[in-house]
């Protein structure tokens, strides 16, 4: 006969030792916009693999809402086949599929309608009945920008966002705003239902095992930190270029521009994680504090001299010749959005006060890389007095984060010989070497993070906000220009004149990544 | 996803230096292109990624062919120096002979390069591998060996390699009786044992512990795992139980840390030949009877079902991954220090 542990349990004894330190409680998932794109390329693949893989408990149940004339079974059909065409493992397992598919449901309503509301709450109770998700629920907004704020509201006064027991978490897709003022009336109107800590702002570029890595690179080799700062860095650059142009997102891409498409998001990340203090754990007020501070810190910008726009006009990549900007679909033959930013910036801090960060991002460069690039100072002296070594270049340390995932060192070496010969080399190590096995999907990570309630790698309000208020003074600086005669730089190329000019002014140079 | 395998060089050698310096040849690239040379000077500039040293023992060649194509695909993840050591002690004549050789492979376009030793030994030498394979270790990095099969607990060789390493890797699955599995917790437990103890079999049984926890940590669950009257487990008709064993008692080492002692029930199951496929677990209590139920089914799932009195809850399937030696060898290359847990459940196991 078993004995019976003389208290109650206060931890799940049989957890010791596993990966992960718990399961997600049962949930419902309520994505609306469930017959667009991102639910079909990136949410159901992941939620997919996800239980696939064991993350998902018991219960876990998704309602698809959308206004498409669908039934629950044209629902159920349209994700397999989104599994099937998307998920990072093949063949997909019909039995795991089947059990997840249990679990999906579909409303169809438009998105203000206060009856349909009614009808999701009505659900979201049978859910709670029949397949225990206890009043957990993840609102998900993967729809256009402009349905956040109604759909927030329809939630908050049907009372779906604060019935009965259970946590309601709401995940909202980038862009969160277009401005500052816009995205501070969407943090405004989201918290009227919601406080701070149940909203999970995604930006997928965190949930990317890559950047990551830069984390883990900085904070847990002892041997960089005592290096990573103004002392003996000369400067940093931080680049996200891209190859291909627009894709079919002219449209949207009309509004946005390099600038917020980019910048605001996924640069200020890197920025952050590049320059951040060490955070005194892995919590996410801890990190997100410290990237805080660093958006806080940032000089204000000189537009007219530390800010360089750019436009690609016709021209020739990776050997295929490509349409300039203003010839893509959607696109006005005159428009004068930029594909192309250069910032010099600077922290005011003590670990980096005069220290420039040169950022540059854009779209149809020569080739597509992601990379942070530590150049640190000369020696003080170099006793090779003799010698070429005007033929030296500074160390570099890169951070790769795609393609190549990886870090290089650029060192002075000597040529082996009699005589004393320097050549500078770089040590490359790619992570893949060692650790060549898949890596999850972004998603995977964020949702799985959002289910367990863990908002380290979601963006704050401040955090959003100081990035935005950043991009309205760039944006302010060119509205009282008159804008460059773009296009100004040839698709294939690393940008107009003037981002060179930017950098070279200061006695630096462009790395080429 | 490309894949290209180039053999970079094999030779033949009977002294620890020559080996020594082929070893750092074929590392580094320093074949005697001369001073100065485009080789000598790429090769200041090479970083070279490896995670470990890696020692295997095999007993035979037939052995030596299955071990070398695991290590093979296990270096596409793990690249590491190798050392396999074909010991036959038993055979009369001494002999002794090293072959060094490299490998180069391409995936996606990374190069992942890792270097190879063969030691085949016979006779007296076959008892003191342990000496010639020590200088031939990359310094810093961990150092594992991996015993494919039985362990020869007797031989001296093997308190040898155990010496030398960080981690003993075994599989518990392949045969171990009651007394091997007593001998390789005597191993774990050796007062100042340096190399902590992993096993592929214990790695092959991750998916049932990660659902069976799974289990409780549902709302409401908790309360009943203080009330486990029971555990039942259903496993093949092929005589091996150690994977059986190994779970029952990693149940009954994690319920003994919170003073329940849960009484182990073992079945067989005609239908299946090998390895655990059904674990259920009964509990009581206040809150009334339930039963946690996992079943393994073809094509690699576990399915996955709690009765709560006559009421099913929801019903789960998830995968349970058949694992390929290598994949489960690199699980234990990432592993740091003793695993409590496992010895734990080798201890409860055996009780």
């Amino acid at each position: 006969m078993a004995q019976v542990a003389a208290a109650p349990l206060t931890q799940n004894v049989l957890r010791d030792g596993l990966i992960l330190p718990r399961t997600p409680d049962p949930a419902a998932m309520v994505i609306f916009g469930a017959s667009g794109d991102l639910t079909a390329r990136k949410l159901m693949p992941a939620l997919y693999n996800l239980a696939l893989n064991r993350y998902l408990p018991s219960g876990f149940s998704v309602i698809g809402v959308a206004d498409t004339a669908l039934s629950e079974d044209e629902f159920r059909a349209h994700m397999e086949q989104a599994v099937q065409k998307f998920s990072r493992s093949q063949p997909v397992d019909r039995a795991v599929w089947q059990s997840l598919a249990e679990g999906i449901s579909f409303v169809r309503m438009p998105f203000d309608d206060e009856e349909g509301y009614g009808r999701l709450a009505a659900e979201l109770e049978r859910l709670d009945r029949e397949r225990g998700t206890a009043g957990n629920r993840v609102f998900y907004l993967a729809t256009a920008p402009q349905f956040f704020s109604v759909i927030i509201d329809r939630l908050g006064a049907s009372g779906i966002a604060k019935a009965g027991e259970g946590w309601k978490r709401v995940v909202i897709e980038k862009p969160f705003g277009n401005d500052l003022k816009s995205a501070q009336a969407l943090n405004q109107a989201i918290h009227t239902v919601f406080t701070e800590q149940q909203i999970y702002r995604i930006d997928h570029y965190l949930g990317k095992e890559t950047v990551q890595n830069v984390l883990v690179f900085r904070f847990a080799n002892g041997i960089f930190e005592p290096i990573w700062n103004r002392r003996y860095v000369d400067h940093i650059q931080i680049t996200v270029a891209e190859d291909i142009g627009i894709e079919r997102r002219g449209k949207y891409y009309e509004t946005a521009g390099a600038l917020r498409d980019i910048f605001q998001n996924h640069l200020m990340q890197l920025l952050s994680i590049a320059a951040m203090e060490a955070p005194p754990n892995f919590d996410a007020d801890s990190v997100r504090d410290e990237k805080v501070k660093v958006l806080k810190s940032i000089h204000p910008i000189d537009v007219a001299n530390d800010v360089v726009r750019g436009q690609y006009g016709p021209g020739w990549v990776g050997g295929q010749q490509v349409p300039g900007y203003r010839q893509e679909l959607n696109v006005a033959p005159t428009s004068n959005t930029e594909t192309f930013v250069a910032v010099r910036l600077k922290i005011d801090n003590w670990r980096w006060a005069d220290t420039p960060f040169y950022l540059r991002t854009g779209k149809r460069l020569p080739s597509r890389a992601s990379e942070i690039a530590i150049q640190f100072k000369n020696p003080p002296h170099l006793p090779f007095a003799k010698t070429a070594v005007q033929e030296l270049t500074p160390n570099v340390l890169v951070m790769r984060i795609q393609p190549h995932e990886g870090a290089s060192l650029k060192i002075a070496a000597k040529i082996p010989g009699p005589v004393m010969r320097l050549r500078t080399v770089n040590m490359d190590f790619f992570y893949g070497s060692s650790f060549m096995v898949e890596s999850p999907d972004a998603y995977e990570r964020l949702v799985l993070d959002c289910l367990l309630g863990d908002a380290t790698l979601f963006a704050r309000e401040d955090e959003v906000e100081r990035a935005w208020s950043l991009v309205d003074r760039i944006e302010a600086g060119w509205a009282s220009e008159p804008p460059p005669a773009f296009p100004n730089y040839a698709a294939g190329t690393w940008g107009p004149p003037e981002a060179d000019a930017l950098i070279e002014h200061d006695g630096r140079r462009w790395r080429r990544p | 996803m490309s894949n290209d395998h180039t053999e970079l060089s094999t030779r033949s050698f009977v002294d620890v230096h020559a080996i020594q310096d082929e070893l750092d040849q074929v590392r580094w690239g320093l074949h005697a292109d001369g001073e100065g040379s485009e080789a000598a000077e790429h090769a200041a500039a090479e970083a070279r990624a490896s995670v470990c040293n890696l020692i295997t023992v095999v007993g035979n060649e037939p052995e030596l062919g299955a071990v070398t194509s695991v290590l093979d695909r296990l270096s596409v993840t793990n690249p590491s120096r190798t050392l396999i050591l074909l010991a036959q002690h038993t055979r009369e004549a001494d002999k002794l002979e090293a072959e060094v050789s490299a490998q180069e492979r391409t995936e996606s376009g990374h190069r992942v390069s890792t270097e190879r030793v063969i030691l085949h030994a016979h006779g007296e030498p076959a008892r003191h591998l342990a000496s010639l394979a020590a200088p031939l270790l990359i310094p810093d990095l961990p150092v594992i060996l991996w015993w494919p099969g039985r362990p020869q607990f007797d031989n001296p060789l093997f308190d040898d390699l155990c010496e030398l390493a960080d981690r003993l890797v075994v599989d518990t699955d392949e045969g171990f009786d009651d007394a091997d599995l007593a001998r390789l917790l005597q191993v774990a437990r050796r007062q100042k044992a340096q190399a902590s103890i992993g096993d592929l079999n214990w790695a092959r049984l991750m998916a049932w512990r990660h659902v069976a926890a799974q289990f409780f940590d549902m709302p409401g669950m908790l309360a009943r795992l203080a009330h486990i009257r029971g555990v039942s487990i259903f496993h093949g008709h092929d005589g091996s139980t150690a994977q059986a064993r190994l779970l029952g008692g990693w149940m009954r080492s994690r319920l003994a840390t919170v003073g329940i002692d849960v009484p182990l029930e073992f079945r067989l199951d005609d239908s299946i030949e090998h390895g655990v496929c059904r674990f259920l677990i009964y509990a009581g209590g206040d809150e009334g009877p339930a039963r946690f139920s996992m079943s393994r089914h073809r094509g690699g799932r576990l399915s996955t079902q709690i009765r709560l009195g006559d009421q099913d809850l929801a019903e789960r399937t998830v995968r349970l991954e058949s694992r390929a030696t290598e994949e489960l060898l690199g699980i234990e290359l990432t592993l740091p220090g003793h695993d409590m847990l496992f010895e734990q459940a080798l201890a409860a196991a055996l009780q």
